[in-house]
């Protein structure tokens, strides 16, 4: 018996023609390392599927000198943004992290756009993008716009993302000096994931995977008190991988160390 | 109804043109219609391992690759491993050291071993476990799937330095 429902095929050769299919039960995949999974568990029932492995447009790795900033392509896998030499030579974080996603098996075939649609709260790769403000191109038959990498996740498995609006690109300023990623995972996905990176007088601090989505704050350095303020104001999931209190206190030590830093 | 979908691909070295349905998998195609059973399936959710195939030379979990996404590519499962009729140096290497108890698991780890020694023929402890992580063996507490790797890893070199 198969363990999929039934579902019409498309192969997509350009964004344009793809654009033209995808709405609310014409879903589009590259990688469908989230996708055939969810539609298994019925979680995702479309009408159809658009392949969208075969468009050069969502390929790629662009380095703009001019601007100082990385342009990567939605269908690009976590391999290679972890093998990539410019993501490794101006993204450090962004390509170990890359590097650490899931298991092999799953770098090979999932992608960085299709990592972000699924919007999986446990997810390293907006909790790095999100510290780096990086930008992300959304395009829909009607046309192209470009926002904030922190206004695209609304919450567990929720983006800003509307069926007939694709995930086309991310744009990442390059990495600051000083900036690190640093996760504990148990289990194929982060417990909790904090990005870091050094501003005026302080640090950014980035907190995913305990939360529903990518949680942000400036910390003064040693200023403890703002740790346990923000610590305090996460909604923590409570799941498998350990109670709120568990994941606070993970949090507190790790990002009080963090900012004790010079 | 599922689209019917053209495919042509190598299979084992051999070229395959088949009419697939959309929904079937990678480890359905397989299993179910060219009785390759080597490959199994078990989490379902590319976490375990057991269904580890390689599509042009990488790992992936054909659990959860759609069939007809295997349209242009080159695909190797476990019966592809042998050589004629001797077994890979990395199967001896897992026979050597008891790198199995049921078995069950071991197709999968025979594959993700051929994708870590094809690109890194001398892998060290820590970057083979960062390879086998997401494979779970039940039986042998992973220290003698460990050694064999270290083991393949030696004989595979041996073999290269006398061809040469």
């Amino acid at each position: 018996m198969p363990v999929l429902p039934e579902v019409r095929h498309v192969r997509a050769f350009t964004l344009d023609e793809a654009l033209s299919l995808i709405d609310d039960d014409v879903v589009p995949y590259a990688g469908a390392t989230e996708l055939v999974p969810a539609m298994r568990l019925g979680v995702r029932r479309p009408e159809a599927i658009v392949d969208l492995k075969r468009i050069n447009e969502l390929g790629g790795v662009d380095l703009d000198m001019a601007t100082n900033a990385v342009r990567l392509g939605a269908a690009i896998t976590h391999r290679e943004m972890a093998d990539n030499s410019v993501v490794n030579e101006f993204l450090p974080s962004l390509a170990a992290a890359a590097a650490h996603v899931g298991n092999v098996r799953v770098r090979n075939s999932g992608t960085l756009g299709g990592n972000l649609s699924f919007a999986e709260p446990r997810s390293d790769l907006s909790v790095v993008l999100s510290a780096l403000d990086a930008t992300v191109e959304i395009a829909s038959a009607g046309g192209q716009k470009t926002i904030p990498m922190k206004d695209l996740i609304l919450g567990a498995f929720e983006t800003c993302l509307s069926p007939d609006e694709l995930l086309i690109a991310v744009t990442v300023p390059f990495e600051p000096v000083g900036m690190s990623y640093w996760k504990l995972k148990s289990y194929e996905r982060p417990t909790v994931g904090i990005a870091s990176l050094p501003v005026e007088g302080g640090w950014k601090i980035v907190v995913g995977a305990a939360t529903e989505r990518p949680e942000q704050t400036t910390i003064a350095t040693n200023d403890l008190d703002a740790v346990d303020a923000f610590v305090n104001s996460l909604d923590i999931s409570d799941d498998l991988s350990g109670t709120p209190d568990y994941k606070r206190s993970i949090l507190r030590s790790r990002i009080s160390r963090i900012v004790a830093l010079p | 109804m599922s689209t019917p979908v053209n495919i042509a691909f190598e299979l084992n070295g051999r070229k395959i043109d088949a009419c697939v349905s959309a929904r079937t998998t990678v480890v359905e195609l397989l299993r179910d219609t060219f009785r390759l059973t080597g490959t199994k399936v078990s989490c379902e959710l590319q976490v375990c391992g057991v269904c580890t195939v390689l599509v042009d030379s990488l790992a992936v979990s054909a659990c959860s690759m759609l069939a007809c996404d295997l349209d242009g590519t080159s695909l190797t499962t476990i019966e592809g491993v042998m050589q004629g009729t001797e077994l890979h140096p990395i199967q001896e290497a897992f026979i050597e050291t008891n790198a199995f108890q049921c078995g069950f698991c071991t197709p999968g780890f025979v594959m993700m071993t051929l994708a870590l020694l094809d690109r890194e023929p001398n892998p060290t402890v820590e970057t083979t476990r960062d390879w086998l992580d997401g494979n779970i063996c039940r039986c042998t507490g992973y220290q003698p799937i460990e050694r064999a790797v270290q083991v393949a890893s030696r004989r595979l070199a041996e073999i290269e330095s006398d061809s040469d």
